[in-house]
């Protein structure tokens, strides 16, 4: 293998953060070399469609390689035929695998076991994590769904404003050096938005105004859904522990106009895969950046070590693993140098790493003197809630979603419990139920999964049968099967809650001691509690909050309370993963697909892994990127922040090079 | 058998709801029933497929309606075998998928044909909408309501 190039900048990762700095970089006439794990990006992606089409289970990773399921044959413990990550040379933890996390055999992810004794709402209770993400060119935003808001200004003074959390460097000042980075990210996904929406949430908060006099969206925002106006007529009569209630349109990166990308033409796939490319996703970066003719890409090479200098303590080199074929042996090995290097594998994998790459003067890993890497692992845990609007608002149109609650995000609140936003969703019941199928099947095998086929009451006295006119568990055909069906569909609300999970030390990443993949590097073991009241009484507020909403719109609300959680084996009895009980109530909590705070950016080395400019404490020479740096989680899908943080990053590196 | 795909298709459409012309398009390139009546006859074999289809001819050619029909065809004096296989049937032309009942028949998992069977289920249709992942919508088609049920079923919807 080539070893004798030497790069200005060696960049680990292809997704959204590495593809940016790559691009930033190339612009300015510096050499650059990324090392992707995963294969290259399609030149055009009906085989990822092909496979999205045939997947039984529609995840949000079913379209990508390796294959997430049908795998290896099902078996009565394995029904979907999960692969083994043992067997993989790039493994990566899928929504699949929430449900076997204690299986090693078809989970990636090593686990703690449970402490003795649990209640069902002991804060000691272990949960399998909620999100994935994908190990290919590209990265995870091949199935981001788009959101781009930015965080709000008080988001980065969580500890001095409402005394929890910790505050990101600088606390505002920080959301102020981020204004024009934030412009840049938003150019750069080329984001469908309204200014003036924005500026009328961001007076809210404190009166901080977001947006300069002479920025604004490149594109127009993305047109409301049907679903969006059924929502928007009625909540503004309602009130959350003070704040008002309005519907936001969601800024998002799709095109709402034709542009170097096509316009958005609702194809309510945005995840797992927007079939035309109308979202964007960091392939279009990665293209730009090896435009630039100072990039280079190489794919199918897992990075498995970073090198440091004895003497200098600065990274001196990064070891790569070739393969051929995604289950095949290894087919080399080699080393690559850069003046500086950067990691960009997200926030499993980049910590992974660095906890490999220990060394006997660094026994704790690279770059964690602080011995911060890979804790405060977060997620926005989310609380889901359904309903029957009492028209047809016609869901399952449009992109997933065109509108939000944001105006609940901030507000004196945040100093009892954690703050959220509710997304409003124009799938229907798909992620809540797994419809369209499983109301299909109730009505054609005489079922009640979605509880609408019998004679349930809900706990505002309404009956869920959705026809009064029939009996229980009706089977039916022909124009009675289409009627009740159109019906049903027609009229499905879903709001997911995205709740902010506080930073806390022992929810971490670590190296499995006995699990390995394909090439024999070790697997991430993930230890993951919500412990904190703070975020739980969240969900009691989302809860009863969901209630009053679909209580002010005559809708009937469908929200399902989950069994108790089972944390121990029990005759019978499936293990939860995701099911906690909290003040009388059953939850059960969902990824939204936000791996945040694993190798933080603080103010001293002692509490973080990088300072404010992304830059190691302990290697001066290396950097990292992506929504691992997040010191908290806030109260916003991550990816505009990511994209902003890349931007500032690449200035950062680039000043050191001189 | 005889007629066997007439009778496919016009059972089919008396089952689902939908007209012929929706099952079985004049012009029909991806031709779904072939792939349906295969798998129809794999899963629940030759015996049966040609038991049902006899009774749906000769409820026909007695006159009666569709619902009658439909009637007949999943009345419990014909088994369980020959009505699960019926309404299994359904849910595949709705779904692209062929169903498996499980916990004693209270919850239904299915396997997906092909990627063809599940772009072409009529749960799409029956929603007004589209396949997710496979839209022939524009820009923007989401803020407006969406043509009349009939012009996805291909029939008047009201009993």
């Amino acid at each position: 293998m080539e070893n004798s190039t030497e790069y200005d900048v060696v960049i680990v990762g292809s997704g959204i953060a590495g593809a940016i700095v790559a691009y930033n970089l190339g612009k300015a006439g510096k050499k650059v070399l990324i090392l992707e794990a995963g294969p290259k990006v399609p030149a055009d992606r009906s085989a990822y469609m092909e496979t999205f089409f045939k997947a039984n289970a529609k995840t949000p990773e079913s379209p990508y390689p390796p294959a997430t399921q049908n795998a290896v044959p099902s078996t009565a413990d394995n029904p979907l035929g999960l692969p083994d990550p043992a067997k993989e040379n790039t493994p990566r933890y899928t929504v699949l695998q929430i449900g076997s996390w204690r299986k090693p055999k078809q989970s990636y992810f090593d686990f703690t076991a449970q402490p003795p004794n649990l209640q069902g709402d002991s804060p000691e209770a272990m949960f399998a994590y909620g999100s994935s993400y994908e190990r290919i060119g590209g990265g995870t935003t091949w199935h981001w769904l788009g959101t781009s808001l930015r965080f709000l200004p008080n988001d980065f003074e969580l500890k001095s404003k409402y005394g929890v959390g910790v505050d990101w460097p600088g606390g505002k000042d920080f959301y102020n050096k981020l204004v024009p980075y934030y412009e840049k990210a938003t150019n750069e996904i080329n984001v469908a938005g309204s200014k003036a929406a924005m500026d009328k949430l961001y007076e809210q908060f404190d009166g901080q105004s977001s947006f300069g006099p002479d920025y604004d969206y490149p594109m127009p925002e993305i047109d409301e859904s049907l679903v969006d106006q059924a929502f928007a007529e009625k909540v503004s009569s309602l009130e959350i522990d003070g704040e008002p209630v309005y519907l936001t349109p969601t800024p998002q990166g799709r095109n709402s106009r034709p542009g170097e990308r096509r316009q958005c033409a609702g194809n309510t796939n945005c995840i797992p895969i927007c079939p035309i490319q109308a979202k964007y996703d960091a392939t279009v970066t990665l293209a730009r950046a090896l435009q630039t003719g100072n990039v280079e890409i190489r794919y199918q090479h897992v990075v498995s070590k970073v090198l440091l200098d004895e003497n200098t303590d600065e990274v001196n080199g990064i070891e790569f693993i070739t393969y051929d074929e995604k289950n095949g042996p290894a087919t080399g090995t080699g080393t690559v140098y850069g003046k500086k290097y950067v990691l960009a594998a997200h926030a499993i994998e980049t910590p992974k790493l660095l906890l490999m790459s220990k060394t006997e003067k660094f026994p704790n890993g690279v770059a964690n003197s602080s011995d911060q890497v890979g804790r405060n692992l977060m997620d926005h845990i989310m609380y889901l809630a359904w309903g029957l609007a009492d028209k047809q608002v016609f869901p399952y149109r449009g992109p997933l979603s065109t509108s939000g609650i944001e105006s609940v995000r901030d507000g004196a609140f945040r100093s009892k419990r954690a703050a959220y936003r509710i997304e409003i969703g124009n799938e229907g019941w798909q992620w809540a139920t797994g419809d369209p199928f499983t109301t299909l099947a109730d009505f054609v095998f005489g079922q009640n999964t979605t509880q609408t086929n019998g004679s349930k009451v809900n706990g505002q006295g309404k009956s869920l049968k959705a026809n009064p006119n029939l009996p229980d568990n009706s089977k039916l055909f022909g124009k009675e099967l289409v009627n009740t069906l159109n019906d049903i569909y027609t009229r499905q609300l879903r709001l997911g809650y995205l709740i902010e999970q506080l930073p806390n030390e022992t929810n971490r990443v670590e190296l499995s001691d006995t699990l390995t993949d394909n090439l024999g590097l070790p697997r991430p073991k993930v230890t993951y509690q919500i412990p904190e009241d703070y975020v739980r009484d969240a969900f009691v507020s989302a809860k009863e909050v969901s209630t009053e909403i679909f209580t002010s719109m005559n809708a009937t609300e469908y929200t399902e309370e989950p069994g108790k959680p089972i944390f121990y084996p029990e005759e019978g009895k499936e293990l939860t993963s995701t099911n906690f009980q909290y003040k009388g109530n059953n939850f059960k909590f969902y990824g939204a697909g936000h791996i945040v705070g694993t190798y933080r950016m603080g103010t001293s080395k002692e509490n973080s892994v990088l300072n404010e400019r992304q830059q190691s404490w302990d290697h001066s020479n290396l950097y990292m990127v992506g929504s691992g740096v997040f010191p908290t989680l806030t109260t916003a899908n991550p990816t505009l922040t990511i994209a902003a943080l890349a931007n500032l990053a690449a200035d950062s590196i680039l000043e050191d090079l001189g | 058998m005889e007629n066997e795909m007439k009778n496919f298709v016009g059972l089919s459409a008396v089952l689902t709801g939908f007209n012929e012309s929706i099952i079985a398009p004049g012009i029909d390139p991806i031709n779904i029933k072939e792939e349906y009546l295969a798998a129809f006859i794999d899963n629940i074999g030759t015996a049966l497929c040609n038991e049902i289809l006899s009774k749906y001819e000769s409820l026909k050619a007695a006159g009666k309606t569709d619902r009658e029909i439909g009637e007949g065809m999943l009345d419990d004096s014909n088994g369980d075998a020959f009505t699960m296989a019926c309404r299994k049937l359904i849910f595949l032309w709705y779904s692209g998928a062929w169903p498996t009942l499980i916990n004693q028949g209270t919850a239904t998992v299915s396997s997906l044909l092909s990627a063809e069977s599940y772009t072409q289920g009529l749960v799409w249709q029956v929603m007004q909408s589209h396949p997710m992942g496979d839209s022939d919508f524009r820009y923007g088609y989401w803020n407006e309501e969406p043509p009349a049920l009939s012009a996805f079923t291909g029939n008047k919807t009201k009993n």
